[in-house]
């Protein structure tokens, strides 16, 4: 029975029977865990607001025997992140990436990259950057971590990094495709500007700190938005929550269609939502 | 204690356990206790389940359990109709009732948004509540959703839709509980019960 001592951020917290949850954790030392807080709906529960999505804590727990879940017997608070609950807009980026890391982490693989890009993208959205140009970047660092980088030095198809000029982007093909190979794409590639390519490769090259200075707006944040949904969707075989999710069921998904005429209608998260409390 | 795993006990036995809470001890004890209990004891439990069944069913207007068209407070004249308390499920307003610390009207949401999970406000009741302020009467509408991620997320959209039509949108308090050591709180519950103090 090892009892594990380690920093987490929660990811996901359920309801189970009568007043326990059910809570996924990305912890340093093991990667994603999923465990069970006895009693932790309670009013006088030892976890109080400890196991709350979002928040980065120090946790202990144990495993019992060859049972998946591990018990979760204590919780620190390092950091609620209280203010991400104060604006739709934070909440949803912030869903958008616990989700992501939840998605593509695999049980029990630890990555401390993912942890601290996941914290740092926590902690910028709290304050209050940009938070779909945050929740892009943090999308495009997990997606290099886990293994899955999209290809941006050379065509995804035939590997000429020299035929790049106006290409497209194929979530099937996992990168962008050369004129060439865009042709046998069956009409399932988007348009990918040369500052939109850019834009990926710095977001991904750059430590998240200087990351974040990047800016993308207009044409550019909309290319690397839709190519970014479209591949992760590629990648993990769903559609994760909608990040405009008050919206969802007015825009449905309309990824991996013939794009050139996509209408690219404006991410309601542009017009900078404010919503008080 | 073993129970053959056919026949009729192991049927009611296998009735339980589908019951939250109950595990296969617990079915198999219940399953015996009704097996000795008197005849209209047990059948007075079965028709209590049957009469459930035929006759209760949610408020039209609150969303609330009701036994009628409109439930007990939702017919109650003496109930101030100028206030109405949003909760996520019926479970939730019964807790409040028992307080007796409310006495205006309720709106039962069925459920909460999720960032998470990508529930939208088409999924809960919130388009009714809108309806209901819109034919005027309300004055303030208080929302005791869950002090959760979802309940936050709803406290919020339903302020933003609400404040234009003119009534004041509130949210219940967070705070130590009664009765609790404030050193043993956690820092979030302090932080928003600083925050949310009051004048003495």
């Amino acid at each position: 029975m090892p009892l594990w001592k380690t920093e987490a951020i929660t990811l996901h917290s359920r309801r189970w029977g009568e007043a326990d949850r059910i809570v996924t954790l990305y912890t340093l030392k093991l990667g994603k865990v999923r465990g069970v807080a006895r009693g932790a709906r309670r009013m006088n529960s030892q976890f109080g607001a400890g196991l709350e999505p979002f928040g980065h804590v120090e946790v202990t727990f144990f495993e019992k025997g060859q049972d998946a879940l591990v018990r979760i017997s204590q919780v620190d608070v390092r950091e609620s992140f209280l203010r991400l609950r104060e604006s739709l807009a934070q909440m949803s980026a912030a869903a958008r990436l616990v989700n992501i890391v939840s998605a593509l982490s695999a049980d029990r693989d630890a990555g401390t990259r993912i942890f601290s890009t996941l914290l740092n993208g926590l902690q910028s959205l709290q304050d209050k950057c940009d938070p779909v140009l945050t929740s892009m970047i943090v999308q495009i660092q997990i997606l290099g971590h886990t293994g899955f980088r999209p290809q941006t030095d050379h065509c995804a198809s035939c590997n000429n990094p020299y035929a790049l000029q106006a290409a497209r982007f194929c979530a099937v093909s996992g990168g962008l495709l050369c004129r060439h190979c865009e042709g046998q794409s069956h009409g399932q590639s988007l348009p990918m500007s040369p500052g939109s390519v850019a834009f990926i490769q710095q977001a991904r090259r750059l430590p998240f700190p200087a990351a974040t200075r990047l800016k993308a707006v207009g044409q550019i944040r909309r290319e690397v938005e839709a190519a970014i949904e479209a591949y992760i969707m590629e990648v993990i075989g769903r559609q994760l929550p909608a990040m405009d999710f008050l919206a969802a069921e007015s825009h449905p998904p309309s990824y991996g269609v013939a794009n050139d005429q996509r209408p690219f209608p404006p991410h309601p998260m542009e017009n900078n939502i404010e919503v008080s409390g | 204690m073993s129970v053959q795993q056919q026949g009729l006990l192991a049927t009611l036995a296998r009735e339980f356990v589908k019951l939250p809470g109950i595990g296969q001890k617990t079915a198999h004890r219940l399953a015996f206790h009704i097996m000795k209990a008197r005849s209209e004891d047990a059948l007075r439990l079965a028709d209590a389940i049957r009469d459930v069944k035929a006759h209760v069913t949610f408020c039209v207007q609150c969303r609330n359990i009701a036994e009628h068209e409109l439930c007990e407070i939702c017919q109650d004249p003496k109930r101030d109709r100028t206030k109405v308390l949003v909760v996520e499920e019926p479970s939730t307003l019964h807790a409040i009732e028992r307080s007796r610390g409310f006495h205006g009207l309720y709106h039962v949401l069925s459920g909460a948004l999720s960032p998470l999970d990508g529930v939208g406000p088409t999924e809960i009741r919130a388009h009714e509540l809108e309806q209901r302020v819109k034919e005027g009467g309300i004055t303030e509408v208080i929302v005791a959703t869950n002090p959760t991620i979802e309940g936050e997320a709803t406290a919020i959209y339903l302020t933003n839709v609400l404040k234009p039509h003119g009534v004041h949108v509130s949210r219940i308090a967070y705070g130590i509980p009664v009765g609790m050591d404030i050193e043993y709180a956690d820092d979030i519950t302090l932080t928003k019960s600083i925050e949310g103090r009051r004048e003495l």
